[in-house]
């Protein structure tokens, strides 16, 4: 590991963690707003900072068979969302490698 | 000078006639003794041991006295040394004399000056020195024409007709000027106000040189007393070294070969020291006649680098990430992943059982940054946004810094003033805070431009250099006085000792050396490994000739300052970055290191004593454990540490 500070985004919008305000996302790299998750509404992201990413699991959604890794803030460690390592589904694919933050668990941040 | 033939007598009784006796009278000798003299290659007979022919009434061409003469020796040519050697006989001998008679070496002086048929500067030259020292002011202006210095037809005008590009005419008025101003400044000094309005008036004004210069000695009318006058005038006053500082400055307008510079073989010795030094890749030793003797070339032992772990300090329970070194030398304070911040006593190297003496155990981040006040009674760490004192004798958080004005980010840095009047802290939320010396919020920068993420302020306290990430910011008294914009993110700033220089971490495996007085990159070290973590640099040595920087690649790294070249790639701490080195600042052959290893290394140079062995054992009040070793016996230490990495 090594010593790392927590990355601090620029731009218009930025998404932060409700708890803690480290900063996650930009609203730039923010693809889709049409999730659920287990808050209610979710967004779909290119890039998410400041995460720690949990073991892989396999598990069904309501688009089919993924999986996916929750992923929690670096600093209060509150479970934000979760990000997807594989989607089984053919069309569901383009979701690999992005992140679903939970819109309750976040806020907006400078 | 040259003295001519036919002057010699009349030189050698002024030179003479200031000195004491010369001849050893207390030898006693009263026969012709022992064959102690010598024929040399010109067929003289070179008088030694007793430097002087016994028996009364040798006269001819030397000196006598006490009925002893010394023969002046004729040699040929003008060179030291007849094998081409470029350095003049007649310098180097004048050098000496002056030397001779700087350390009291009178009759020698003499002697040699008979000898030699050299003298080292004519009476006129003496004399100078002492009216000046004696504040004989208008005699020492009547010399100094005497001494070539003059803008008329004078005595030696066409031999110095001009110095440098200074056109001759003005050099009189101005060595005049540079005499009345020190008058003028002992007049005022003295109280004698009309007298020094006088001075200024009718013998300063009218040499019409300097005119700035004359309007601020004018404005030291005003001061309210000497000790003002002192001061304003950045002058030591009549009773201090000010008369010896004009006769330097007078040097300038007398030719050195009339008025040799003072204690000027003294000065090509310190320059042959200074050469020496340069060349000495692995300096690390005092300036004193331990390591540099006349006798042979200054060359430090490559052995004595300390490049060898002689203990590990294992206590953290996760990444060691900083460390700083008390004041005064004994206690070595670290912080940690693990929460903790530790100080460690370090304080007898003959033991080596480093122990923990006080684990700082309540923040609830990891800690990042580590300050010891000027007298090494308090400790502040930094965790996240939080900032605490510590009682260093007791291990007792003191205070919790006001979080109200404090941060709202992570504190990257946080360093005493010079003065011991307070600290500043320095954060990722882009403020840089004052705080007193009780730990009450003082003022606030405001917003910065960058997100800091290092600060240091130079010793003489003129500047506060803050590094962050996207730039370099170099701040005074708040105001931004340069910035360099930078590439990447910079990591850490340390100021060298003569507050010149700023030395750069930065995330592109790159340590800059930047010029704090020219605004310009002096140097670059290379071969470290940071990418994106948080690695510190530090120099290190007796004068800051070592600069050493942890890496990603668990090595240290150690180059010589000031030319950039690698000296050393220590191995030794396990998986993960050395994060931060620190010099010891009392032991110029001690430094430690600290890395994602969870443990701390203290480096020296290897230990001679026979008998000590690697062990690991714990300390006896239970609070932490060290690990010591030595390589007395040829231990390896590489395989020997290797095993215990994880341990
Ligand atoms: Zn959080």
């Amino acid at each position: 590991m090594g010593m790392v500070y927590r990355i601090y985004l620029e731009g218009e919008r930025i998404y932060g963690c409700a708890n803690c305000k480290t900063h996650l996302a930009t609203i730039h790299s923010m693809m889709s707003r049409a999730f659920n998750g287990q808050h209610g509404r979710a967004y779909l992201f290119e890039t998410v900072v400041n995460i720690i990413e949990g073991e892989p699991i396999d598990r069904e959604m309501t688009t089919g068979k993924h999986t996916v890794r929750d992923i929690s803030c670096c600093k209060c460690r509150t479970v934000l969302g979760w990000k997807y390592d594989r989607a089984f589904e053919p069309l569901q694919q383009y979701k690999e490698g992005k992140y679903i933050l939970e819109r309750n668990l976040l806020v907006d941040v400078q | 000078m040259r003295i001519p033939e036919s002057d010699q007598e009349s030189a050698h009784s002024v030179s003479l006639d200031s000195a004491p006796q010369a001849g050893p009278s207390s030898l006693g000798l009263d026969g012709p003794g022992p064959s102690n003299g010598h024929t040399n290659g010109n067929g003289f007979t070179l008088p030694s041991t007793n430097g002087f022919t016994n028996g009364a009434g040798v006269v001819g061409n030397g000196v006598q006295k006490h009925g002893k003469s010394v023969a002046k020796v004729s040699l040929l040519g003008t060179a030291l040394y007849a094998d081409g050697s470029y350095v003049d006989r007649e310098e180097f001998v004048r050098l000496v004399i002056q030397s001779l008679r700087d350390v009291g070496y009178i009759e020698s002086a003499a002697t040699l000056e008979a000898e030699s048929g050299y003298t080292m500067e004519a009476p006129e030259v003496s004399q100078f020195r002492q009216y000046i020292l004696e504040a004989s002011w208008s005699d020492a202006e009547d010399a100094l024409t005497r001494l070539g210095v003059t803008d008329s037809d004078g005595l030696w005008v066409c031999y110095h007709l001009c110095i440098g590009s200074v056109p001759y005419v003005f050099r009189y008025q101005e060595a005049k000027f540079f005499i009345g101003q020190q008058k003028y400044l002992e007049l005022l000094e003295a109280g004698k106000t009309t007298l020094a309005l006088q001075v200024l008036r009718n013998e300063l004004a009218p040499l019409n040189v300097a005119q700035d210069q004359l309007h601020f000695l004018s404005g030291l009318m005003m001061c309210s007393d000497p000790t003002d006058l002192r001061q304003r005038a950045e002058w030591d006053g009549a009773s201090g070294t000010s008369r010896r500082e004009l006769l330097t400055v007078l040097q300038r307008y007398v030719p050195a070969s009339i008025m040799i510079p003072q204690r000027r073989f003294s000065t090509l010795l310190q320059q042959a020291q200074s050469h020496q030094r340069q060349q000495c890749v692995y300096h690390n030793s005092p300036l004193d006649s331990k390591a540099f003797s006349l006798y042979e070339d200054h060359q430090c032992d490559k052995d004595v680098f300390p490049g060898t772990t002689t203990a590990i300090l294992d206590v953290h329970v996760n990444e060691v990430w900083n460390i700083e070194w008390s004041h005064d030398g004994s206690y070595l304070a670290s912080a940690s992943k693990d929460k903790t911040a530790i100080i460690w006593r370090i304080d007898d190297p003959s033991i080596r059982d480093y122990t923990a003496k006080f684990v700082l155990r309540d923040h609830s981040f990891p800690v990042g940054c580590l300050a010891w006040s000027l007298d090494d009674s308090i400790l502040l760490t930094g965790a996240d946004n939080e900032i605490r004192m510590w009682n260093t004798k007791t291990g007792v958080c003191t205070l919790v810094l006001d979080s109200q004005h404090g941060h709202q980010e992570t504190v990257a840095a946080l360093s005493w003033l010079p003065d011991g009047s307070g600290f500043i802290s320095g954060g990722l939320d882009r403020r840089i805070i004052l705080w007193d010396a009780e730990g009450n919020f003082k003022d606030s920068w405001g917003e910065t431009a960058i997100r800091v993420t290092d600060l240091a302020i130079t010793p003489d306290l003129t500047r506060v250099v803050a590094v962050g990430i996207h730039y370099l910011y170099d701040l005074a008294t708040k105001q931004t006085e340069l910035s360099f914009p930078l590439e990447g993110e910079l990591s850490s700033v340390k100021i060298s000792r003569d507050s010149r220089y700023a030395l750069v971490n930065r995330t592109q495996n790159e340590i800059y050396l930047y010029d704090l007085h020219s605004g310009r990159l002096a140097r670059k070290f290379a071969g470290q490994r940071q990418g994106k973590h948080v690695i510190r640099s530090c120099f290190g040595g007796i004068d800051g000739n070592f600069v050493v920087s942890g890496s990603e690649d668990g090595n240290v790294y150690v180059w010589q300052c000031d030319t950039g070249i690698l000296l050393e790639t220590l191995p030794g701490h396990g998986e993960g970055s050395v994060n931060s080195v620190a010099w010891n600042p009392t032991n110029e052959r001690m430094f430690a290191t600290c890395s994602d290893d969870h443990t701390i290394r203290i480096w020296e140079a290897p230990l001679r004593e026979s008998g000590s062995r690697v062990t690991n054992r714990s300390s006896s009040n239970g609070k932490g454990k060290t690990r010591q070793q030595s390589n007395g016996d040829g231990v390896d230490f590489d395989s020997a540490f290797g095993a215990w990495v994880d341990g």
